[in-house]
């Protein structure tokens, strides 16, 4: 097939009112859970998924899409307005954003946080289209021993970089590769920790799962301190965004966009380092960095375009190698999985009008992203007015319901809610929750295409480093994992260094 | 409880966790036929690789705890009054359970009302009739939605049944 014919097979397949308005519909979802502070992008995209599981696959994942990219734009409404990131992505727009706020420019910050926020989804959807194709068929060759050294190298950078220590992050997917072993065993069918009941022999339900350490935290969390969340809404102010403050700002905006999509594209990284490093790389090169953390349009513009770069980009290994690059591209790949798709270099074959179809949903997602999030702004006061202690009742029962209609199966609802208990536990010890997700939804590849290698090559290790693409990996990992480690060692010694000088100073 | 705390216990419990898999759990929960030809082929390879890796990793917290310096600082914020949190905490335990006793009995429906209910005033809301309005209009309209348009059987109870 060529690309043209992909394209208009995907056209076909999209061009539907039912498609645009779940696209339209998911944005409106997301720019609400993400401004809803106690909400996030990643909760609304996970309690939006069981309303997919009736619908055609490309219908379904377009309405998550969109959830994506609206919850990531939602999140610095209040982020600006009552200085609560509604997302972690928008822990960066805070620091312009709100000043800007006190200052009466709420509405100025709010409307350059769209437009950058528009203009860096539009780049980040380009760089998915051109770069998921090339790499996802560079991935055709790829045979069980470097598909195990990728998902080995992925695990290890999600298990670095999700959290303050790479060793909670190791912890975290080693637990989540021991929850995946669970069930029957892939080869002989013998029973792993199913303790004889039949409801675990498939494992335990992936959607269970992730409800369970994404949603329910977020709900005990609430039940522990009711109050938290609480903040007044700063005015819009009368001063709206101007065409010289977009292009005063441009550069920094395009420049944002590139850093979300470089970082994105790397399995782990996620959205909130990326807003970090475009304010900071703005700030080095703005003319008024003085005026960066006092309220400068440009500061938000940077967080925001780094924050929206990453949400194109992480589908590309999605995509094209079938490794989810945050949470919320686990989640999805968890909607491609209900409906019998695999995401990876082979859909690129098999499914071209679905990868082609999502490619024009994307761009369209910028469009109406730009007409939803002009008006979320003007209605945030009413998101904001939702009582917290109605919304916690409300998620838990949109969990119960989203987590039963998985399976028809009240088991699962108990696996959710132990899940639930696991990840409050692992809030509470500063824990990354997002390495356990990927590595228990990656686990069974991880140990099928090892025990795959070892097969082929008769049990002989060496097929593991048979060539330059096992090398690569190996040596990435290795990479990774130095770098890390020496960071790591780099903090505690700051720590202990702080820690002596105010020890000396109290003396 | 400061972060070097923190970490010192992570580790202590990932070791803990490890020798219990691999004494215990392993052994006990996880079969293996007899006639498996490579060690690296048989469904206990994987757990007990797991479980030695997450002893290390145990090793190594604790390792990196010790060369932490006491901050002394807490790596949680407070809750507003400790002693009503923990019960809150114990009340929601309860809410689950007994969640989980009543879906087949009463059904997915009215237990969910009845676990909205109690959740919103657990958390001592400050709109008693929205929660009451919308822990019933909540519950109908998602049993509509998976019901009539999803096409999911969501349990009726023995009691009252919906259309």
């Amino acid at each position: 097939m060529s690309f043209l014919d992909s394209l208009a097979a995907g056209l076909a397949l999209v061009g539907n009112l039912e498609s645009f308005l779940a696209l339209a519909l998911g944005v409106a979802i997301g720019v609400i859970g993400g401004a809803i502070p106690g909400m996030s992008a990643t909760m609304a995209v996970a309690l939006t998924l069981p309303f997919t599981f009736s619908m055609q696959p490309i219908t379904g994942i377009l309405l998550l899409l969109g959830v994506y990219k609206g919850g990531i734009f939602g999140g610095s409404i209040p982020a600006i307005l009552i200085k609560t990131p509604g997302t972690p992505a928008s822990s960066a727009t805070i620091l312009d954003g709100f000043p800007m706020a006190e200052k009466g420019e709420a509405g100025r910050a709010l409307g350059m946080a769209l437009w950058a926020s528009c203009t860096a989804d539009v780049i980040s959807n380009l760089s998915l289209i051109l770069f998921a194709g090339w790499l996802a068929s560079f991935a055709l060759s790829f045979g069980p021993p470097e598909f195990f050294t990728l998902i080995l190298f992925s695990l290890t950078i999600i298990a670095g970089v999700s959290g303050d220590s790479l060793l909670r992050g190791a912890l975290s997917a080693l637990l989540g590769l021991m929850l995946a072993t669970v069930g029957l065993d892939l080869v002989y069918g013998t029973n792993r920790f199913t303790f004889g009941d039949p409801n675990m022999m498939g494992g335990l339900n992936f959607i269970a799962v992730l409800i369970g350490l994404f949603a329910i935290p977020e709900v005990l969390a609430m039940v522990w301190n009711p109050t938290a969340h609480l903040g007044n809404a700063r005015k819009l102010g009368s001063s709206w965004v101007s065409f010289a403050d977009y292009k005063k700002s441009f550069k920094s905006i395009v420049r944002g966009s590139f850093i979300g999509v470089f970082l994105g594209s790397i399995p782990g990284i996620g959205a909130a380092p990326a807003a970090f490093l475009s304010y900071s790389e703005a700030r080095r090169k703005s003319p008024d960095k003085e005026n960066f953390g006092k309220g400068e349009v440009e500061g938000v513009a940077a967080s925001e375009a780094g924050n929206n770069g990453v949400a194109g980009a992480t589908l590309i290994p999605l995509l094209a190698l079938g490794v989810p690059g945050d949470v919320i591209t686990a989640i999805i790949i968890g909607a491609f999985m209900i409906h019998g798709l695999q995401p990876g270099p082979m859909m690129f074959v098999l499914n071209a009008n679905i990868i082609y179809g999502l490619f024009i949903g994307l761009i369209v997602s910028s469009v109406f992203l730009f007409f939803i999030g002009s008006l979320a702004i003007r209605g945030f006061r009413f998101v904001a007015d939702i009582p917290k202690r109605i919304l916690v009742p409300a998620v838990l029962i949109l969990c119960i319901y989203g987590v039963f209609a998985v399976n028809n199966n009240v088991f699962d609802i108990g696996v959710m809610f132990a899940m639930g208990w696991v990840g409050y536990g692992m809030m509470r010890c500063r824990i990354p929750a997002a390495p356990f997700l990927i590595a228990f939804i990656l686990g069974p590849l991880l140990e099928d295409n090892f025990r795959q290698s070892m097969l082929m090559s008769g049990s002989d290790w060496k097929v593991l480093f048979r060539g330059p693409i096992t090398w690569f990996f190996w040596g990435a990992t290795a990479l990774t994992v130095v770098a890390i480690v020496r960071t790591s060692v780099r903090a505690i010694k700051n720590m202990n260094i702080v820690r002596s000088s105010v020890d000396v100073t109290i003396e | 409880m400061d972060e070097k705390a923190l970490q010192l216990r992570l580790g202590i419990g990932a070791c803990v966790a490890s020798a219990v898999l691999v004494l215990f759990a392993i052994p006990n929960f996880v079969t293996a036929p007899s006639n498996v030809l490579n060690v690296v082929l048989s469904p206990l390879f994987w757990p007990y690789t797991l479980s030695a890796l997450t002893g290390v990793a145990g090793l190594a917290l604790i390792a990196a705890s010790l060369r932490m310096p006491n901050t002394g600082e807490p790596v949680n914020e407070a809750s507003d009054e400790r002693g009503a949190a923990i019960l809150r905490m114990i009340g929601i335990i309860i809410i689950m359970l007994v969640s989980l006793y009543l879906f087949k009995r009463l059904g997915l429906v009215w237990t969910c009302v009845l676990a909205f209910l109690a959740t919103a005033f657990l958390v001592k809301t400050r709109h008693p009739i929205t929660a009451i309005v919308c822990a019933v209009i909540i519950p109908l309209l998602l049993y509509a939605f998976f019901t009539h348009v999803a096409g999911v059987a969501i349990p009726q109870g023995n009691f009252v049944r919906l259309p």
